[in-house]
């Protein structure tokens, strides 16, 4: 195996909590071996277009300026605007718009830069793009970060804990505000596809119930469920839902039919699959909730939507340690070869994952998650089921 | 040479579809082709934006993994198709990693693989489009090509339209007008009629919804009523609040038609998000999914500027 001297850091596509502390792992690590670490600014971009950055687009992450870190802060390295160095957008000779491969200008410059190996910060697509570069000869070694944890693979990404925490207190203020109203609050948090946040959350809070993308929610059974948990000792409620949520028995819901229209508009949409109301925008779920409660319910309800706050601030202290963590086992996942694969926390211990056994790969909720024992003998409802 | 031999051009079709309603006057077929130069951030066509062809999976259609199982396998590319857990185990798609060809599509037994785009003479789309000749003549309809941008492939559409011309059936296209202008203008010889969009009177804001700014495309419109007097056309708004569903852009894009008694109608196109799930789909992140249509009363509204601009009695009340 080549000798490593130095080592890249790539931060994919959305804001996380605390990834300095990532930086500082991987630096102080990697500076132990006698290796350099520089970061790539915008994701891959620095690289991509260097010209358009002070120092080619990269970042140096010698011990001086890793001590000037705060470990709680993202603010080192920008954030990428897109990460898919395969189609990056342009405009050609003749003012069209289009996508064009740039993949080997970014292996070139990584090999120019004498750049031996790439820490990719990623989730979601990034994976994809990542395992594509690592077809094509880029050694990479990926860190999972999900503020939602749905990555596969792991036990815990990075970024969870510190959104988690977030989500807590905003909720513990939203009950504060139901209880001083009489109302019942419906708020509405991260997980497009994956219920953790919502549902750890809702049982920290002990809410009367969580609607997670996972389990489609009876509407007419939560409001049954909500109406014999408010009485007149307790006039007010609590329920915790997913965006990704999906409901049955709406009332009011109608049903878009494929008409000529749409068809004209849009030659190849289609129905979705199932008949269940799909809620895909931010903002959406808690509204459409509280309007289906309110026509089922006396109680006055008031939807509230935390969604992108909880992806701003700082890092917890087990983020913190979760980030020096990832960044310390990446650095020995490429000091022992062990390229395309994925940093895993398993606890107690940090394993290294094919890239490709983590991708494609969604952490979902399932009825034998401990977290839903948990709520549901805490009397906490999940989407209208019975307790 | 024969007459004829300018049907045997090949271009990249993405869809044919008969019965039309909304492409132009009467019944049309509309035949869209792939590859668009602009990419505007509420498209509801996505897997037309691209030239190049792209994975085209249907779901509904896979009969699941434990049935079948062959795209999880050599020679298609690993990670490129998966299942997750549960009982539903019928297989997903990742476009990232389904870089897939035509013959690898075929592999699929039940059609559910397949690729956006289809390499099709002109004389092939011509014969889908005679197919419905009798109910052009009775509804006074037609065929549409629409896109993507069709003048992307001006050669080809200019053959497909001709090829109409010279059956006798009225002819339209959909554009939005970016393209160097010697592309239109060898199609618009065989339109009768030209749909095209105003989607942002703003240079600055154009560009920043659709990709560039529309110096090029509004000095094409001028050009193209100019030159062809004779010839229809009709200029469109998707309209979209918070983007161009306002008095500003529709006072705008009448004073820029003004000129041109061949500019026939202004018309507002709803905008709908039908297009959203696709964008999933295609793996591609759909950036107006906060942005609602407009209601009733602002299409009211903003149409009855534009009747009052054409001299007509106001549609909407």
């Amino acid at each position: 195996m080549k000798e490593i001297k130095r080592v890249a850091i790539a931060l994919g596509q959305g804001f996380t909590p605390g990834v300095n502390a990532i930086i500082m792992g991987t630096a102080i690590t990697a500076h132990r071996l006698g290796w350099q670490v520089v970061g790539i600014r915008d994701g891959f971009e620095g690289l991509l277009f260097p010209e358009r950055y002070p120092n080619n687009g990269l970042i140096d992450f010698g011990p001086e300026n890793i001590s000037k870190l705060n470990p709680l802060e993202s603010d080192a390295m920008g954030t990428a605007s897109m990460v898919d160095p395969f189609n990056i957008r342009t405009i050609n000779e003749l003012e069209m718009v289009e996508e064009v491969d740039m993949s080997d200008v970014l292996l070139g410059n990584l090999k120019k830069e004498g750049i031996d190996a790439v820490i990719a910060i990623m989730m979601g697509r990034g994976l994809s793009i990542l395992h594509k570069l690592n077809l094509k000869g880029m050694k990479s070694v990926c860190i999972p970060r999900s503020v939602e944890n749905d990555m596969a693979s792991t036990a815990v990404s990075f970024g969870f804990n510190s959104a988690l925490s977030f989500t807590i207190e905003m909720l513990d203020r939203a009950m504060g505000a139901a209880k001083s109203a009489q109302k019942i609050g419906v708020i509405e948090v991260l997980g497009a596809k994956s219920g953790w946040l919502a549902l750890q959350s809702a049982t920290a809070v002990l809410a009367d119930a969580v609607v997670l993308p996972e389990f489609p929610c009876d509407v007419k059974k939560l409001a049954e469920h909500l109406k014999s948990k408010i009485n007149r000792e307790r006039p007010y409620g609590l329920v915790v839902v997913a965006e990704g949520a999906s409901f049955t028995n709406l009332p009011g819901a109608t049903t878009e039919k494929n008409d000529m229209l749409k068809k004209a508009l849009s030659p190849l949409a289609d129905d979705d699959e199932s008949s269940q109301f799909v809620i895909n925008r931010s903002g959406k779920a808690a509204m459409v909730l509280s309007h289906a409660l309110q026509q089922l319910m006396t109680e006055d309800i008031f939807p509230l939507v935390l969604g992108p706050w909880t992806r701003g601030g700082s890092a917890t202290a087990v983020d913190r340690q979760l980030g020096l963590g990832y960044g310390s086992a990446a650095i020995r996942a490429i000091q022992t070869g062990q390229f395309s694969t994925m940093v895993s926390f398993m606890p107690p211990d940090m394993q290294f994952v094919p890239l490709i056994e983590a991708l494609n790969k969604v952490r979902t909720v399932n009825d034998e998650s401990y977290f839903i024992d948990i709520a549901r003998s805490l009397g906490i409802n999940i989407g209208g089921t019975s307790v | 040479m024969s007459n004829q031999d300018y049907l045997n051009i090949k271009g990249r079709v993405l869809n044919i579809q008969r019965y039309c309603g909304e492409d132009g006057p009467g019944t049309r077929t509309t035949v869209f082709l792939k590859g668009c130069s602009l990419r505007c951030k509420w498209c509801a066509n996505p897997e037309s934006i691209k030239l190049k062809y792209e994975l085209d999976y249907n779901r509904k259609e896979c009969k699941g993994a434990a049935a079948c199982g062959l795209c999880l396998k050599s020679p298609f590319p690993e990670g490129a198709f998966y299942v997750v857990d549960g009982e539903d185990d019928k297989v997903h798609a990742n476009w990232d990693l389904a870089d897939i060809t035509e013959e690898l599509a075929g592999l699929c037994p039940t059609g559910a693989i397949g690729i956006f785009g289809k390499e099709m003479t002109a004389r092939d789309v011509l014969t889908e489009v005679l197919k419905d000749e009798s109910m052009y003549r009775n509804t006074g309809g037609g065929v549409t090509i629409s896109g993507g941008e069709c003048l992307l492939q001006p050669d080809f559409t200019a053959a497909i339209l001709r090829g109409a011309q010279e059956s006798g059936i009225h002819t339209a296209i959909e554009t939005a007008g970016n393209v160097p202008w010697p592309y239109m203008e060898k199609v618009l010889q065989y339109v009768d009629l030209m749909l095209h969009d105003n989607k942002q009177m703003n240079p600055e804001r154009h560009k920043k919804w659709m990709g560039v700014d529309n110096k090029r495309l509004l000095e094409n419109f001028k050009k193209a009523y100019e030159t062809f007097p004779n010839k229809e056309f009709i200029t469109r708004t998707p309209t979209i609040p918070g983007i161009n569903a306002d008095e500003e852009h529709i006072r705008a894009v009448l004073e820029f038609i003004k000129p041109y008694k061949n500019v026939v109608d202004y018309e507002l196109l709803p905008y709908h998000r039908y297009g959203t799930g696709k964008y999933e789909f295609l793996g591609k992140v759909y950036e107006l999914k906060d942005y609602d249509p407009p209601t009733p009363e602002l299409l009211a509204h903003l149409r009855g500027i534009i009747d009052e601009a054409f001299g007509r009695e106001l549609k909407n009340g």
